[in-house]
């Protein structure tokens, strides 16, 4: 039992990035625009968490670096994509190549070669009073990071946002019809671009979580594609934040369940076909999912002739 | 006269590729109706754009109430009263009603329930029956044209531009919107009736502008013209009178293209295609007049062997075709002039050499074993861009770097080629010049002289009227009857495109 | 595409790869190290001896089929990200058949059945991707992303179980018989046949997008499919060929690379050419032919970086740093030579307006 416990509370705890970048991601598709870069910006959202945690000592300034370095990766793809009618899918990719070189070459600016790797001591947990005293789902729910907390209080401000107040409304047209967007006065590129800034500050801290909360410290290959995943998850989830809280649920189930069999060491289960199991989920939901919602426009660049 | 709202002075307006506005200068007064008259590429919806925000003049200025104004977004526009309905709906179809009228004009919490009251109370006032809970994507064009109306006048506009506003509407629908546009004027507010219909400028308007080639070429009143001078203005030239076909007799000629009880019908849905018959002899036109949407692409689709069909036979020359698909129809020798020739009909991105290959990539005539003979194909090209005259340096410029006639002209010079048996044409002639326009009906009439079957789908009753031997009329996906040309006077084929069948009885 | 186009395009290309250059440079400094010395060591130490200069072919090699593999599709419009995966594959593919047939058979049947495996087995992959987009419209692009992750940890486990060497002591094959190995063609260098198969393929590639009715069909899927569905074409069945040879391409650099240069599969191996090979099908506009250049330019830059790192302070990393500045300036190149000649016809209306 205890064991399931610790494996659900392990679920919620790996879900909190994904679920935090796929709302940005969410955000950002509902007005057209597929964030590609979200790998990168979850790499250098890590990069850049770590090194302002590390040379402050203040996790704050950690994050905070971290939501820095998004938006500046955002909006060098925002800028490219929007402004500059760059193909979506492409920038992605080069950008992904960029921050990738970027990142391993300024940790070794910083810090020189090391031996041993830098370490920060991991975002501490705050038990809620009370309530983390419930049984089981005290532990799986209240006694988690603040970071946490705050992602599973964005699921329902973003679904706010974009289905109850007018700026939703003018997002979701952007997506669905910038021509009528436009016509109707809306000032489209810059509903895109701010939106996709926003991704970028959501992202951010998302990668910083495997940096500082996770292992509380920074390597190339942190991320390992999980920015993709929460980019399937914006897809699987219908664009959607509740389904984004959903399948983040899930895949964090399937990471914890792979941390745990790779922690077992036993040599005779194929413990890297759990490791794997995130990723041939998002494959397998992709080809069963049938219901769409799709924005309309989603990945075409707006471009009025003028 | 009462005074001037909007003066429009000496815009000019440069687009990459052409010349849009060349200083034209316009006035709007209060409660005036001005129908902007002109052919399509004329200039008129660019002029229009410039005013409601969309596009901004390369030169010149816009006067308001007599005040300078620069304005750059359709916001500043709204919020100076002037309202524009695009003649492709600027709604977003899976949005409500209610939505699409208050996009870009509410703030913070939406309260919908409450804003849902308030439409329902607007259009009742105005006696629009729309539903404002309903989502954009379940209503008919009709009704989405009202929600679009409803849209400015949420805005309490008081200049109201209308772009194309009948073209998908059916007479009596037009009747409607007439009575809603003098009322509203009646009102104090002014109207732009942009359209290349002089009927309409005739039934509606108080002043008459004329553009040609992105200039003005007259401004006169209403009372001071007549249909015979405005097209003299709007052309150029007199119009041609065609010699009027349907005196042929078909029946000693062997039927071609024969279709029996065609049906589609999505599932749990309406039939897109109900129950059509008919057939074609060869070396005739026959015609198929009707309101757009109502079936015609699915009508095409289905011949062309690009369409799932419920139900029904298809016969070419007395073989079944029914089951074959637009590879094999396409080795039959059947052509088809899609009506949207950008999505269907052309690669914009491609040569055009290669344009010319996209229906015969599986035939023999310029691939062998898989490899494609490109001298031949680029000399063919060369062949056919000095036949029909198409305006362009040669075969290797992108079919996208053309003007929409020459477009028109390359995917018409391989569908002719193409189709030497049947060719489909679905609206041959839309957004065309007039000498595109003459090319393309001097083709179909030669095309029929040597002895191919035509099917013509227009929603330019005119254009039914000059080149069909016989008229079919489709309305919700059903042929309401079919006719020797002549036989139909407008008024009639106006209520038959309604859906209504006057003489029924008479035909029974 | 006229003449005049073609020269701007590739002075416009030249400028932005210089410009990515410097930039990249630029940043030397911050490590103590002096650009321009830096610049020297790496033109000194790649074009120094003829095993240097072998090295950028050899390093050319697996890009160029990467790179082709991602510009296959891309031309249908389609997104195959994975080519690190099918690459992965015909690793897998080549290193298996060559272990269990080289002491039966003789090397040079052997060879040709790694390259038979190697190529099936990616374009297999790839046909799977296809597939799963053409019959359940999955996206290609998160499912081809993933199906490299994927592959990677299986690689992982057949390294740790069944593909292990006899001492299960390293994840990594036995060396494969050498004379199963891709003969060198340059002596004094570690150039095999290698270089001469990957060139092969993207003129064959070059040749059926442009002068077979496949590659048209392809193409035109690629642009509009809808003109294509009415065209008799099945967009289902150009989405499946296209992944098809996609796999295959990838899948063939992993024969080029275990039977002609490493001779053992490892974990961790080349981890990085399916990125590099999308970065370098953007810098040569997806053209086949194009890309052999950009290839060479970019294997250049790896035999320099690489150099660059041993001699000095400069981390190996700044290869990616260049890469990314080279891509990011080449998109942006397309645009400002968008702008530039949108500008041009403005004045040249002008022009034609007073005359």
């Amino acid at each position: 039992m205890q064991i399931f416990v610790n494996l659900i509370s392990r679920a919620f705890f790996m879900s909190t990035p994904l679920i935090l970048g796929a709302l940005g991601e969410v955000l950002a598709e509902r007005t057209g625009m597929m964030v590609t870069a979200v790998e990168g910006i979850f790499l250098i959202g890590a990069w850049g968490g770590f090194i302002g945690a590390y040379l402050s000592g203040n996790m704050l300034v950690g994050f905070l670096a971290a939501m820095t370095c998004g938006l500046l990766v955002a909006m060098l793809y925002g800028l490219t994509t929007i402004y500059m009618h760059q193909h979506q899918i492409v920038m992605g990719t080069a950008i992904a190549i960029l921050v990738t070189g970027f990142c391993t070459f300024f940790y070794r600016v910083i810090f020189g070669v090391q031996t041993v790797p830098l370490k920060v001591s991991p975002l501490p947990v705050i038990k809620i009073p009370l309530l983390s005293k419930i049984p089981i789902i005290g532990q799986i729910l209240f006694s988690q990071n603040i970071i946490t907390y705050l992602t599973y209080i964005l699921v329902p401000i973003v679904f706010f946002v974009i289905y109850k107040t007018s700026l939703g409304l003018s997002m979701r047209s952007c997506g669905e019809n910038p021509e009528a967007a436009d016509a109707a006065g809306i000032n489209v590129t810059k509903t895109r671009f701010l939106a996709v800034a926003v991704a970028g500050c959501m992202g951010g801290v998302a990668g910083a979580y495997y940096s500082l909360c996770n292992v509380g410290m920074y390597n190339a290959e942190i991320i390992g594609g999980r920015g993709w995943i929460a980019f399937g998850i914006c897809f699987l989830g219908n664009w959607n934040p509740v389904g984004a809280l959903t399948f983040g649920i899930i895949f964090g189930i399937s990471d914890a369940l792979g941390t745990y069999v790779r922690a077992l060491g036993n040599a005779s289960i194929p413990s890297e076909l759990f490791s794997a199991l995130p990723y041939i989920l998002v494959i397998v939901l992709t080809v069963c999912r049938k219901q769409f919602n799709v924005p309309a426009k989603l990945g075409a660049n707006y471009i009025k002739e003028d | 006269m009462s005074e001037a709202v909007i003066e429009l002075k000496h815009i000019t307006k440069r687009f990459a590729k052409v010349l849009a506005n060349d200083d034209v200068s316009i006035t709007i007064h209060k409660g005036e109706v001005v129908a902007l008259l002109g052919e399509n590429g004329a200039g008129k919806s660019t002029i229009m754009k410039i005013l409601y925000g969309l596009y901004h003049a390369t030169s010149g200025e816009i006067l308001i109430d007599g005040q300078e104004r620069k304005i750059s977004s359709p916001k500043e526009a709204m919020n100076l009263g002037i309202s524009m309905i695009q003649q492709h709906f600027s709604l977003v179809p899976a949005h409500t009603v209610t939505e699409n009228i208050i996009l870009g004009n509410c703030k913070g919490k939406i309260d919908l329930k409450a804003k849902e009251k308030e439409i329902d109370g607007l259009a009742k006032q105005y006696g629009f029956d729309v539903p404002a809970g309903e989502y954009i994507r379940n209503l008919s064009v009709g009704t989405q044209q009202k929600v679009e109306i409803l849209k400015a006048l949420y805005l309490n506009a008081r200049i109201l531009i209308m772009d194309e506003p009948t073209a998908v509407l059916t007479p009596q629908e037009i009747d409607t919107l007439m009575e809603f546009v003098k009322s509203y004027v009646a009102k104090g507010n002014s109207v732009v009736f942009i359209t290349h219909k002089m009927k309409e400028v005739m039934q509606v308007s108080d002043t008459i502008v004329v553009m040609r080639n992105g200039k003005i070429c007259g401004t006169v009143k209403r009372e001071d013209t007549n249909e015979k001078e405005l097209a003299h203005m709007m052309i150029g030239r007199d119009l041609e009178n065609l010699q009027t076909p349907g005196q042929d007799d078909f029946s000693d000629r062997k039927e071609r293209l024969v279709v029996e009880h065609l049906t589609i019908r999505p599932e749990k849905q309406a039939p897109v295609l109900d129950d059509i018959s008919f057939s074609i002899h060869e070396g005739e036109v026959l015609g198929i007049a009707g309101v757009s949407d109502n079936g015609q692409q699915e009508l095409c689709e289905a011949l062309y062997g690009a369409a799932n069909i419920t139900s029904g036979k298809i016969t070419l020359d007395g073989k079944d075709i029914t089951d074959t698909n637009v590879k094999e129809r396409i080795a039959m020798g059947i052509g088809y002039t899609a009506s949207d020739r950008y999505r269907y009909a052309m690669v914009a991105d491609m040569t055009l050499s290669e344009n010319m290959l996209l229906k015969s990539s599986y035939l023999k005539e310029w691939v062998s074993h898989g490899i494609i003979n490109w001298k031949k194909l680029h000399q063919y090209t060369e062949d056919q861009i000095k036949k029909y005259a198409i305006k362009a340096p040669d075969h290797n410029v992108t079919a996208g770097s053309l003007s929409g006639g020459n477009q028109q002209k390359v995917v018409v010079a391989r569908e002719v080629d193409m189709g030497h048996n049947v060719i489909i044409f679905d609206q041959p002639t839309r957004g065309l010049d007039l000498g595109a326009i003459n090319y393309v009906h001097k083709t179909i009439l030669s095309e029929k002289e040597q002895g191919k079957s035509v099917l013509l789908i227009s929603t330019e009753l005119s254009e039914i009227f000059a080149l069909s031997d016989r008229i079919a009329v489709m309305y919700k996906g059903r042929i309401m009857g079919i006719y020797k040309n002549g036989e139909l006077t407008t008024e009639k084929i106006g209520l038959l495109m309604a859906g209504y069948q006057p003489d029924k009885e008479e035909l029974k | 595409m006229q003449k005049g186009k073609v020269k701007d395009l590739l002075l416009w290309t030249f400028l932005a790869i210089i410009l990515g250059l410097a930039m990249s440079f630029a940043f030397l400094p911050l490590l103590g190290v002096n650009p321009i010395e830096s610049l020297k060591i790496m033109l000194m130490e790649t074009f120094a001896d003829k095993f240097s200069m072998g090295n950028i072919l050899v390093k050319t090699t697996p890009l160029i089929l990467t790179s082709l593999a991602f510009a296959f599709t891309y031309k249908a419009n389609l997104y195959n990200i994975g080519a690190q995966g099918q690459f992965y594959v015909g690793c897998i593919c080549a290193t298996a058949t060559t272990l269990a047939l080289q002491t039966k058979l003789p090397g040079v049947i052997v060879l040709l059945c790694a390259f038979a495996a190697s190529v099936l087995g990616g374009g297999l992959t790839g046909l799977l991707i296809g597939f799963l987009k053409a019959k359940f419209n999955a996206n290609e692009f998160l499912v081809s992303m993933m199906s490299t992750y994927v592959i990677q940890y299986v690689l992982q486990l057949l390294l740790r179980t069944v593909l292990q060497e006899p001492k299960h002591e390293y994840l990594k094959t036995q060396y494969i018989d050498s004379s199963t190995w891709l003969p060198k063609i340059i002596p004094g260098t570690s150039v095999s046949l290698g270089i001469v198969i990957s060139v092969a393929a993207a003129v064959l590639i070059w040749f059926i997008l442009y002068h077979t009715s496949l590659g048209y069909r392809v193409r035109v899927t690629g642009l509009n499919q809808d003109a294509a569905t009415m065209s008799g074409i099945n967009p289902k069945k150009m989405c499946m060929t296209a992944f098809f040879i996609s796999g295959a391409i990838a899948g063939l650099a992993g024969f080029t690379e275990i039977n002609g240069m490493q001779h053992m599969l490892l974990t961790g191996f080349e981890s990085d050419i399916g990125s590099y090979g999308i970065g370098i099908a953007i810098m040569a506009n997806a053209n086949p032919i194009g890309i052999i250049f950009a290839a060479l330019l970019f294997g250049t830059m790896q035999v320099g970086g690489t150099a660059l790192g041993h001699s000095t302070d400069a981390p190996a990393s700044v290869i990616d740093v260049m890469l990314g500045f080279v891509m990011l300036f080449v998109l942006m190149s397309f645009f400002v030579r968008h702008k530039l000649e949108i500008r041009k016809m403005k004045q040249q209306k002008l022009k034609g307006g007073e005359a």
